[in-house]
């Protein structure tokens, strides 16, 4: 893994999103400041709705916020213009998603080449996905399909397609949801290694077995960010 | 291991719903092969104008009264007719002002299905001593004037150049076979017209049916205008001239063509703008509906780094694959069905058919290949830019 020589992977300022909901205005996210240094495994908790994903959508850039900043290894993403942007999410942050987020279309191996499409590096390891798919215990289903594997693998091939262009930073939403302990055992140990390889990793979720392997926990409430004092 | 390119990404999304993929290949192709057979239809009826009328080597054509339309018909499509009237006739034509060069033709139909004849045929005889269309032909291409019992004959007559065709019991040497035209000519063959009196004279002992016609009578005089006549002023004068006759000029014989034409014409336009109105709409609501499925995918293309320019170019060279495949399905297809039905169409409608020159061929296959794709491109536009504009979050939990 490529690691960052900023001392704070993610610098968060006065950072707020709000929507239009009928006639009301939700505060998703409400003036929130956090750093995260490089290196950092952080877990944020909340109950539904507290404005987690949305703060995590705003780390990566999917979704822009209202008011605030938002830096990334010292880049004020929100300045970027989309081919900078894309190139951003591409080569520096890998998302893993609360869903089974892979492409029906393509074969475990594909999914996991996928980031590759995207960026310029022509560098890139075009062998790598196989040695993903190893690592993640998935070595020998390389060319089945997703309608093919169970939840837990499908997660975990999005787990090996998250890592592919070595990403200095890893956000994660719910990684191990609804899946069994076994598997989230699994996936949780491979964030350890990453982690321990210097990637940052932002977990949001609702487990507090989840929560507690990582090194620092945050409380969202009602769009507030606070350090969790339990 | 190679990467995957954006080719390879929106034909395995193509693959998905192959029948979705299917009918708008299918609706494609529909619009493609209706607009390529008919174009290819209407261009080879044109070519077959512009070649028959230069075969046909006369500004106009003398028949009796109330023969014009069978005249026509023989001259178009080759369809068997005889009509007579006195060889006086062409010496009347002949002393009309603007007449440069006059020849007669005998016209007989021969004989179907009987032993004695090769079959359908419309028999020509000419008059080598003042003939000016099949005798430049003869100088060209065989250096020597027909001898006795030789024909040229057309080039849908099947035998070939050194080989025998029987009609009415007599034996006929080819000398030739003349180039295509899709008109008449293609189903004529060439006697001197002798020949064809003394056939008509043998008629009566050497084959089932008789052939009622004397010397002394003709069925047309070919005419060739001294340049700079008007040629509607000297239809005029030959109709005075010479009562009980009527006049088939080149013109008449195109716009009869083109007459024959016109509805179908007119029906393959609005056919075919409604299908093409029709597979427009057809393709901007499949890939709207597309863009709508696949929010959630969308999202995480844009997650994993994808642009909007690539996504948005990811649907339309997913629309553009349809297209050009209906396209090229279309062409096949429309192309097949003419070849096919070529003599239904032709006969049903009573036009010439000669196909076209392979460069004409190939460039409306790539204008209809264009049109297909250019379709295919502008439907998808606005489906293409909304999920381009999509915002990667939004698009994510929208799909959800």
């Amino acid at each position: 893994m490529t690691v960052s020589g900023n001392e704070n992977m993610i610098i968060i300022k006065d950072l707020s999103k709000t929507y239009k909901v009928g006639p009301s205005t939700v505060r998703a996210v409400d003036t929130v400041d956090l750093e995260i240094p490089t290196g950092q495994m952080v877990s944020i908790v909340g109950h539904s709705g507290s404005g987690k994903t949305t703060l995590l959508s705003l780390m990566g850039g999917l979704t822009k916020p209202s008011s605030g900043r938002v830096l990334l290894d010292g880049i004020n993403i929100w300045n970027l213009n989309d081919k900078e942007m894309s190139l951003l999410r591409n080569m520096k942050i890998g998302f893993t998603f609360q869903f089974a987020s892979l492409m029906p279309t393509l074969n475990a191996i594909d999914n996991v080449r996928l980031p590759s499409t995207f960026g310029d590096n022509p560098e890139a390891d075009l062998s790598r996905p196989e040695e993903l798919l190893e690592l993640v215990g998935l070595g020998d289903r390389m060319h089945s399909y997703p309608g093919q594997l169970s939840g837990g693998e499908q997660r975990r091939v999005a787990l090996a397609r998250t890592l592919m262009n070595k990403p200095q930073l890893i956000l994660a939403d719910e990684p191990t949801g609804d899946l069994d302990e076994e598997t989230e055992s699994d996936i949780l140990e491979t964030f350890r290694k990453i982690n321990e390889e210097g990637v940052t990793i932002v977990i949001v979720t609702h487990s507090r077995v989840v929560a507690s392997r990582a090194q620092r926990v945050l409380r969202m409430t009602k769009g507030h960010l606070t350090e969790n004092e339990e | 291991m190679k990467r995957l390119g954006l080719l390879y990404l929106a034909a395995q999304n193509l693959r998905r719903k192959p029948f979705r993929s299917f009918v708008t290949i299918a609706i494609v192709g529909l619009a493609s092969g209706t607009l390529f057979s008919a174009t290819l239809l209407i261009g080879s009826v044109d070519r077959s104008l512009e070649v028959g009328m230069e075969r046909l080597g006369a500004d106009l054509l003398v028949v009796p009264e109330g023969y014009q339309e069978s005249g026509q018909a023989a001259l178009i499509t080759g369809a068997p007719t005889s009509f007579y009237m006195s060889r006086s006739i062409l010496d009347q034509v002949k002393a009309t002002p603007g007449v440069e060069q006059a020849s007669a033709q005998l016209f007989i139909e021969s004989l179907l299905s009987v032993p004695c004849c090769t079959g359908r045929a419309q028999l020509v005889g000419y008059d080598p001593d003042t003939d000016f269309v099949i005798t430049p032909w003869l100088v060209d291409n065989l250096n020597r004037p027909l001898e006795k019992d030789e024909v040229i004959i057309g080039s849908l007559i099947l035998a070939n150049k050194g080989e025998q065709v029987h009609f009415y019991g007599q034996a006929f040497n080819v000398a030739g076979v003349l180039d295509a035209t899709g008109m008449g000519a293609d189903e004529s063959v060439f006697m001197k017209i002798d020949d064809a009196y003394q056939m008509a004279a043998d008629s009566s002992m050497q084959a089932e049916e008789t052939i009622d016609v004397r010397p002394g009578q003709i069925s047309s005089v070919l005419v060739k205008m001294t340049p700079g006549t008007n040629i509607d002023q000297l239809t005029q004068r030959i109709k005075t001239n010479v009562p009980g006759t009527m006049i088939i000029t080149a013109n008449e014989l195109s716009r009869s063509v083109t007459d024959r034409l016109s509805g179908f014409t007119r029906g393959f336009i609005a056919i075919d703008a409604i299908v093409w109105v029709m597979s427009l709409l057809t393709i901007a609501a499949i890939f709207s509906m597309i863009v709508n499925e696949r929010q959630r995918e969308i999202g995480l293309l844009r997650a994993m780094g994808a642009s909007r320019r690539f996504v948005f170019r990811l649907m339309l060279v997913e629309a553009v694959f349809l297209t050009a495949a209906g396209g090229l399905a279309g062409i096949f297809i429309g192309g097949a069905g003419l070849f096919i039905f070529k003599a239904v169409i032709t006969t049903s409608l009573g036009i010439p058919y000669l196909w076209p020159p392979l460069l004409t061929f190939a460039k409306l296959t790539v204008i209809t290949l264009l049109l297909a794709i250019a379709t295919g491109a502008a439907a998808s536009l606005y489906p293409a830019y909304s999920s381009s504009r999509l915002e990667p979050y939004a698009a994510i939990r929208q799909g959800e």
